[in-house]
């Protein structure tokens, strides 16, 4: 079975949380035309060692 | 004294996009095809004569200034899955690129500045070369242009002219002159052929009923030129005020898609009911190389505006013009490129 394909968009006026959709036309479109963007891949939240 | 004849001139353009209007692509971003037209993109200068003020004594000139500098241009081509996703990605101006090699996916649209996108399509760099070195003719690059618009034209017949794309470009004006560009390797095209074509438009199946005989479909951004000059905008040679005035701008102005068909038409045909009603629908078009390498355009919402009944090659045939609207959730067009290569746009 073959991986999801996905894109990373932000929102328009890049105000509030990017989002992780699937990579297809129906679900690319309606977003791209409500100004949403691609952008990279959030980084992880590195947590920081609390034991020194 | 040897003949430069026109069959030597390369080219190539940025396939990623400048940082900047003003900054160059590289090398590296580049790629290098060829074309069908031999028109170049030549670089022209406006100047201005002091002819018309007073106080000279007389009515002639007696200086010229350099004012501002312009560059437009146009390619046509054989219609490719490479340069179809170029020009829909560079054209439309909006791009989401997924996918992995050997198929990458290019989901464009238009820019909508009334939800947050810029009025600025993407730059790209253009270099025309004819035996650069030391023997050179021509070399020189073109920075900061932007796809004016595109048009397909899909014909009947056996060959690859059937199947064409031209995209007419303009510029900033700023050349760089040699280019210190090295041409890269020429670009392995996939052709997306006539034969391929997929067709629906408003309900009807123009292939399958082996009725389309010629389709055309065209973008335009009607980009304002003339505000790319503004107050600022820069010169030729930068801090250098007698170098003429470059753009420093170039945003599309209000923007343009066709579609028109002709099909054969026979008992049955809709095209003529359709046009009366009004009926709208969607119009799906789409080229196909091999699973990895194709165009899909899709006009969201179209309506009939003219139908006409003539003829064909003696064939009853009816040339309908399309009016593309703008659908609420869709927008108005939307293209899925699919090609190898990597980083169109980007």
């Amino acid at each position: 079975m073959s991986e999801r394909d996905t894109v990373w968009l932000r929102p328009p006026w890049g105000e509030g949380e990017p989002k992780e959709v699937e990579a297809t036309p129906a679900v690319l479109v309606p977003l791209l035309v409500a100004g949403w963007s691609q952008c990279a891949p959030p980084k992880p939240e590195v947590k920081e060692d609390v034991h020194d | 004294m040897s003949t430069t004849r026109l069959q030597e001139v390369l080219i190539c353009f940025g396939k990623q996009k400048q940082t900047g209007i003003a900054t160059a692509n590289t090398g590296a971003e580049m790629w290098r095809f060829g074309k069908l037209n031999a028109a170049l993109a030549n670089p022209k200068l406006s100047t201005e004569n002091d002819a018309e003020e007073f106080g000279k004594g007389h009515e002639f000139p007696t200086q010229s200034f350099q004012t501002s500098w312009d560059v437009n241009g146009t390619l046509e081509k054989y219609l490719g899955a490479e340069i179809a996703a170029w020009a829909m990605a560079f054209g439309l101006g909006k791009v989401v690129k997924s996918g992995t090699t050997p198929n990458f996916t290019y989901t464009c649209t238009p820019l909508m500045p009334a939800n947050g996108d810029a009025a600025e399509l993407p730059y790209f760099s253009f270099v025309e070369q004819i035996r650069p070195g030391a023997g050179v003719v021509l070399d020189r690059m073109a920075v900061g242009c932007v796809v004016e618009g595109w048009t397909i034209s899909i014909g009947s017949g056996p060959g690859r002219a059937n199947s064409k794309i031209t995209v007419e470009f303009a510029g900033s004006g700023k050349v760089i002159e040699p280019s210190m560009i090295a041409m890269p390797a020429a670009t392995l095209e996939k052709l997306l052929p006539s034969a391929s074509l997929a067709l629906t438009i408003n309900g009807v199946n123009y292939v399958s009923n082996k009725n389309i005989v010629s389709l055309e479909t065209s973008w335009k951004n009607n980009v304002r030129m003339d505000a790319g000059f503004y107050p600022g905008s820069g010169f030729q040679t930068a801090g250098d005020a007698t170098s003429g005035a470059i753009r420093g701008r170039l945003e599309f102005g209000n923007r343009q898609g066709t579609l028109r068909f002709t099909a054969r038409f026979e008992n049955g045909s809709t095209e003529l009911t359709k046009l009366k009603n009004q009926t709208t629908g969607t119009a799906v078009l789409s080229l196909t190389y091999d699973a990895n390498n194709s165009l899909e355009i899709t006009w969201q919402k179209v309506s009939f505006a003219t139908a006409e009944v003539g003829e064909t090659d003696g064939i009853v045939t009816v040339a309908v013009e399309c009016l593309p609207m703008y659908d609420v959730t869709n927008g108005i067009v939307s293209a899925v490129a699919k090609c190898g290569v990597d980083n169109i746009c980007q």
